[in-house]
């Protein structure tokens, strides 16, 4: 099965090599680029939602919506990092929670979570797009194709941007 | 049943409970310090809240048995069987008394000296000489005991025994904090160790909900109460069989925690409910339908009944005052009076926890720093009592609370001395600070004012903590302070978390909530009915009841084109407007459509949304969406309105200074090309006349207008009018009659400082001023009424003045402006006017001995304003004469502080009639006093 599985090729063997120092995380694509988040910061992964526009807010907040009597702002994860605005009627979220406020981050495809090994990671590339360096922890090396770890306090962390 | 009392038990009855299990495993395992202490402290706080509550049978029993403990946690006497046999005893009889209690609300009445004496017997390690005694009780101790710890088994409610400790330990702390609060003067909780004192705090707020519970459970628990109480109370007279307490069982200690999930779950289930009713509404006949009806209202009820558990009255929070009060009254050997209003007002819990302590140090401090001693009262005329007074209530969405005394005032002198010798400010920035600015320097840190410092305040944690704290919660503090008359304190808290109705509207297919609070009216304008939206440029207003209101359109102010549906052209005229209320500034919001009101809960915004001013949070509504709250504030301010909300940096003066001089100015043309502009107030409705049914009328042209013949005026006396078409036309009402004043064409409206910087000699001109960024004659409508009625002013003239002699009027503003425009107005209606500029200038002409009929003073004035001259006047030669203030804007605390300060009437600046009536009645009032 590990062989035709495109969307984690391979994988499987880190798996079970370094299954005890490997790192778990949610993937999710945005414009074909394979991101992930710790496992543990991911609270739910959610389908499309009734989300309440607000006015004046930044471009990238896509609205508020309401989580089980929890609002939750919805944040456009594609605008954030300065991609492209693309009308996708069905787009998957995942909440996290950051500074005791959730956040639903809105990306294309939600996948599966893969627990990679340490010693595919590295540190980003200095030439990364200053957008991405600002969010991303570091690039994992898969057998296909390149994990972005997108770092949730910085995506975040409107105030830090601000100063 | 008392509260107080009734917590007292609940509290007592679950510490007893705790003690009986403690205690028994205190006698297997005698060694356990943490044990010994634990009992201890429980047994103290037993009889801390009885000396706290005035129970002194309670007290002796349980302070022999403290005693006994007390020695034993000191290592000087041995646990024994014997001894705890006695306390346990001693329980019991605490219980008795408690049952008795409970059923009476008063202590019954017996002696207890035979137990007290063999506890202190016990206590002093007598047990070998009271041996007979002891061996008597045996026979007693073996049923009591066998009682007591099948109690255990029972009263524990949970079976968790760490809980169970870790909630008395908060009856420790809570009742060690008020029986400690007169020593120490400082609201801290006893000695419990850190962790203890977490798990206190946590109780501690549950505790409080617990009473919240209870109400919210009333209707069933109250009519079982009397009849539960009474079998309690037979038994007692019989046998000592310790009973469960009934009030004990009303209420139960329920973690927040659990109170919070409940909520989530409550909503969940709403929504549920609205799906499951939203498919019912499409099924035509179902037997779903009746039970589906039970469900929703079910839930309803159940919604209410958790939302009612977060909401508490503020006077939880005041509960500890009126002690705190007395305490210090007795200590400060002053009179104090504790007055506390709108205590029912509700808030959300967590924000009461945190105003808590920030009120408490406040009123403490007005009642040491604010309010003077008897002795200092008398010699200023004032009764001896001082009186500190707490208000809460709502307002605009907020809810503000008043911490106001009657003493003497904030000496600016005095913070200015400590700002500079604490280093904060220099002399030289002083100098430039008024009065109010310097008083802001009691929130900077380190600031107190009291020349002294007592045990009360003053030790440094002063005002600037208690404005973090305020702060914290996104609140503001004000203060306001009369030398002589008090200092009020104003804490405005925003209505996050807080419950309020709400009306909701939609706007570009985007539903919003307005606070009820702030909403006065609506309105329904549409083009085929009498109210419409009218435009002058491109800013909308609206007449209603012969004023133009302002609009704001949400669609734009909220830049909502791009999002939704656009909407279909013929609905475009068919509108509501919400007409809202901030301060004393009326505006209308402009909607597409009106729903319900609706109960929503406040939840603040995402931070990264903090900063869009409009909203004041967001919620959730029944239906399950989330909509945004509009601050109606936030709206005025945006919208051009003087800076009504708390503008960072801002004095309170320096927003009333702008209030002051902002001035809502139509702007138009007539006759040459140069603007001319008039107060907006002053106008009561733009019209466009047909110039086809213009007719003249004794050499006048007039029009009827709503039935009435209306002239008109042009500005230029050689005006031709035009035969055919549009003319627009100023109409200038007052009592019912018109005058139009005719104009070119309507420019715009502006809001700006009105100064007139060129007076003028041209008849109908006040002179001119830059109204936006553009020279402007300013006109003087009082001129052009006198052309189209020249009785315009007559009519109170004969009315009032059949005297002969003119009333003497000294009119006193600062502004050429009002000058300019009432002396004329004052002048046609009869008055004999002198104005001068300025305070000083005014008690300069009472120096040379000019008198006067009635004073029209300004209040705002650079130098010494309306309030010092009106009580520098009481004090002269002139304390006969009336004053008149005359303010653009009256609050109700001005107001009063004018009252105070001896005005006779406070007037609006732009409204002529009130200003002439005020004139006539204070001075006929005056004449038939004299």
């Amino acid at each position: 099965m590990s062989t035709n599985d495109t969307e984690a090729g391979g994988l499987t063997e880190v798996d079970i090599e370094a299954a005890e120092a490997a790192t778990e995380f949610v993937t999710f694509t945005i414009a074909g680029q394979l991101f992930g988040i710790h496992v543990l910061k991911v609270q739910d992964v959610l389908g499309s939602m009734k989300t309440t526009r607000v006015p004046l807010a930044p471009p990238e907040i896509a609205g508020s919506l309401n989580l089980r009597g929890r609002i939750v702002t919805a944040i456009d994860v594609r605008l954030r990092l300065g991609l492209p605005q693309e009308s996708q009627e069905v787009s998957m979220a995942i909440v996290v929670e950051h500074e005791h406020e959730l956040y639903s981050l809105l990306v294309d495809q939600v996948g599966e979570v893969l627990a990679l090994a340490p010693d595919g990671f590295e540190r980003n590339p200095p030439t990364l797009d200053p957008r991405f360096r600002d969010y991303s922890d570091g690039i994992y090396r898969l057998d296909k194709q390149l994990l972005v770890v997108l770092s949730v306090e910085r995506l975040l962390d409107y105030g830090r941007v601000a100063a | 049943m008392d509260d107080l009392l009734s917590e007292f038990l609940t509290e007592t009855n679950e510490g007893l409970g705790v003690l009986d299990v403690e205690l028994v495993k205190l006698e297997q395992n005698p060694n356990d310090p943490e044990l010994l202490s634990n009992i201890f402290r429980l047994m103290h706080t037993i009889k801390g809240t009885c000396g706290f509550l005035g129970l002194p049978r309670l007290e002796s029993v349980a302070h022999s048995g403290e005693n006994i403990l007390g020695r034993v946690r000191d290592g000087e006497l041995e646990v024994t069987a014997e001894a705890v046999s006695l306390i346990l005893e001693c329980l019991d009889r605490i219980r008795e008394i408690l049952a008795v209690l409970e059923a009476t609300e008063s202590e019954p009445a017996g002696d207890d000296s035979e137990l007290i004496s063999r506890l202190d017997a016990c206590a002093e390690g007598r047990s070998a000489g009271s041996a007979p005694a002891a061996s008597a009780d045996s026979t007693e101790e073996a049923p009591a005991e066998a009682v007591a710890t099948e109690e255990a088994e029972t009263a524990e409610v949970s079976s968790d025994e760490e809980a169970a400790a870790a909630e008395t330990v908060v009856a420790a702390a809570e009742t060690e904090e008020m029986t400690d609060a007169p020593d120490t003067g400082e609201a801290e909780a006893g000695e419990p160790d850190h962790g203890e004192l977490v798990a206190a705090e946590a109780e501690e707020v549950s505790s409080e909900n617990v009473v919240n519970l209870a109400e919210a459970a009333s209707p069933a628990a109250q009519p079982d109460a009397p009849a539960a109480a009474k079998p309690a109370a037979q038994p007692t007279g019989e046998a000592a069989a310790p009973k469960e307490s009934s009030v004990a069982n009303q209420s139960i200690r329920v973690n927040v925690e659990l109170l919070e999930n409940l909520m989530t779950m409550v909503s969940e289930l709403v929504l549920t409910r609205n799906q499951l009713l939203q498919i019912l509404r499409s099924q035509k006949e179902t037997e779903f339908a009746a039970p589906l009806q039970r469900l929703n209202h079910v839930v309803s009820e159940l919604q209410e009944g958790v939302m009612k558990t977060r909401m508490q009255p503020i006077g939880n929070a005041w509960a500890k005052l009126p002690r705190i009060i007395r305490d210090l009254a007795n200590e400060l050997g002053k009179k104090i009076d504790l007055k506390m209003k709108g205590a029912d007002t509700e808030l959300d819990r967590q924000v009461l926890d945190l105003i808590k302590d920030p009120l408490t140090h406040m009123v403490r401090n007005s009642a040491d720093h604010g309010l003077e001693t008897p002795a200092e009262r008398r010699r200023s005329g004032k009764p001896e009592t001082g009186t500190v007074l707490l208000d809460a209530y709502h307002e605009g969405g907020h809810i503000i609370i008043e911490i106001a005394d009657d003493g003497k005032g904030l000496n600016s002198q005095a913070i200015k001395r400590k700002a500079i010798s604490n280093g904060i400010a220099s002399e030289a920035e002083m100098e430039s600070l008024s009065d109010q600015q310097i008083m802001q320097f009691i929130f900077k840190p380190g600031f107190s004012t009291a020349e002294k410092v007592t045990s009360v305040s003053g030790r440094g944690v002063g005002m600037d903590v208690v404005r973090t704290n305020i702060e914290r919660i996104g609140g503001t503090i004000e203060l306001s302070s009369v030398a002589g008359k008090g200092t009020k304190f104003t804490i405005k808290i925003p209505l996050t978390l807080a419950i309020v109705s709400a009306l909701i509207v939609e706007c570009a297919s985007e539903r919003f909530a307005i606070p009820q609070i702030s909403v006065i009216e609506l309105v329904r304008t549409s083009s085929r009915s009498e109210n419409q939206i009218e435009r002058i440029k491109d800013t909308p207003v609206l007449r209603l009841r012969n004023r133009l209101l302002p609009l704001v359109s949400l669609r734009e102010l909220l830049r909502l084109d791009g999002f939704g549906l656009p909407e279909p052209e013929a609905e475009k005229d068919d509108h509501f407007i919400v007409v809202a209320q901030v301060g004393t500034y009326t505006f209308g919001i402009i909607v597409d459509r009106v729903f319900d009101t609706e109960e929503i809960v406040v939840k603040p915004v995402a931070p990264i949304l903090r900063d869009i001013q409009l909203f004041s949070g967001n919620t959730i509504l029944g239906d399950g969406s989330v909509v945004m709250i509009l601050d109606p504030n936030g709206i005025a301010s945006q919208t051009g309105e003087i800076n009504v909300t708390d503008a960072h940096g801002d004095t309170a003066e320096q927003r009333l200074q702008r209030r002051e001089d902002e001035v809502a100015l139509l702007v138009f043309r007539s006759g040459d090309d140069s603007p001319k502009a008039v107060p907006l107030a002053l106008v009561a409705r733009l019209e466009e006349i047909d110039l086809s049914q213009v007719e003249d009328s004794n050499g006048q042209h007039v029009v009827q207008y709503r039935g009435v013949l209306m002239p008109l005026v042009s500005m230029e006396a050689d005006r031709k009018l035009a035969e055919e078409g549009r003319q627009p036309v100023l109409v200038f009402s007052d009592r019912g009659r018109s005058m139009g004043l005719v104009v070119d064409d309507i420019v715009d409206i502006v809001e700006g400082r009105l100064n007139v910087e060129l007076t003028s000699d041209r008849l109908g001109y006040v002179g001119s001023a830059v109204v936006g960024g553009k020279a402007t004659d300013i006109i003087d409508a009082g001129y052009f009424l006198t052309q189209a009625f020249r009785d315009w002013f007559d009519v109170d003239t004969h009315e009032s003045f059949g005297e002969g002699a003119a009333n003497r009027v000294l009119l006193v503003d600062d502004s050429p402006f009002f000058r300019n425009l009432l002396a004329p107005l004052l002048t046609t209606a009869g008055y004999d006017v002198t104005s001068v500029e300025g305070a000083q200038e005014a008690l300069n002409l009472c120096e040379a001995g000019r008198d006067f009929d009635i004073i029209v003073s300004d209040i705002e004035m650079p130098g010494m304003n309306g309030f010092e001259l009106a009580e520098q006047i009481r004090a002269n030669r002139w304390a006969d004469t009336p004053i008149v203030a005359l303010t653009s804007h009256a609050s109700p605390r001005d107001i009063a502080r004018g009252r105070a300060v001896g005005f006779r009437d406070y007037v609006a600046k732009l409204d002529r009639d009130a200003l002439l009536t005020s004139l006539q009645d204070t001075l006929s009032d005056h004449r038939g006093a004299a």
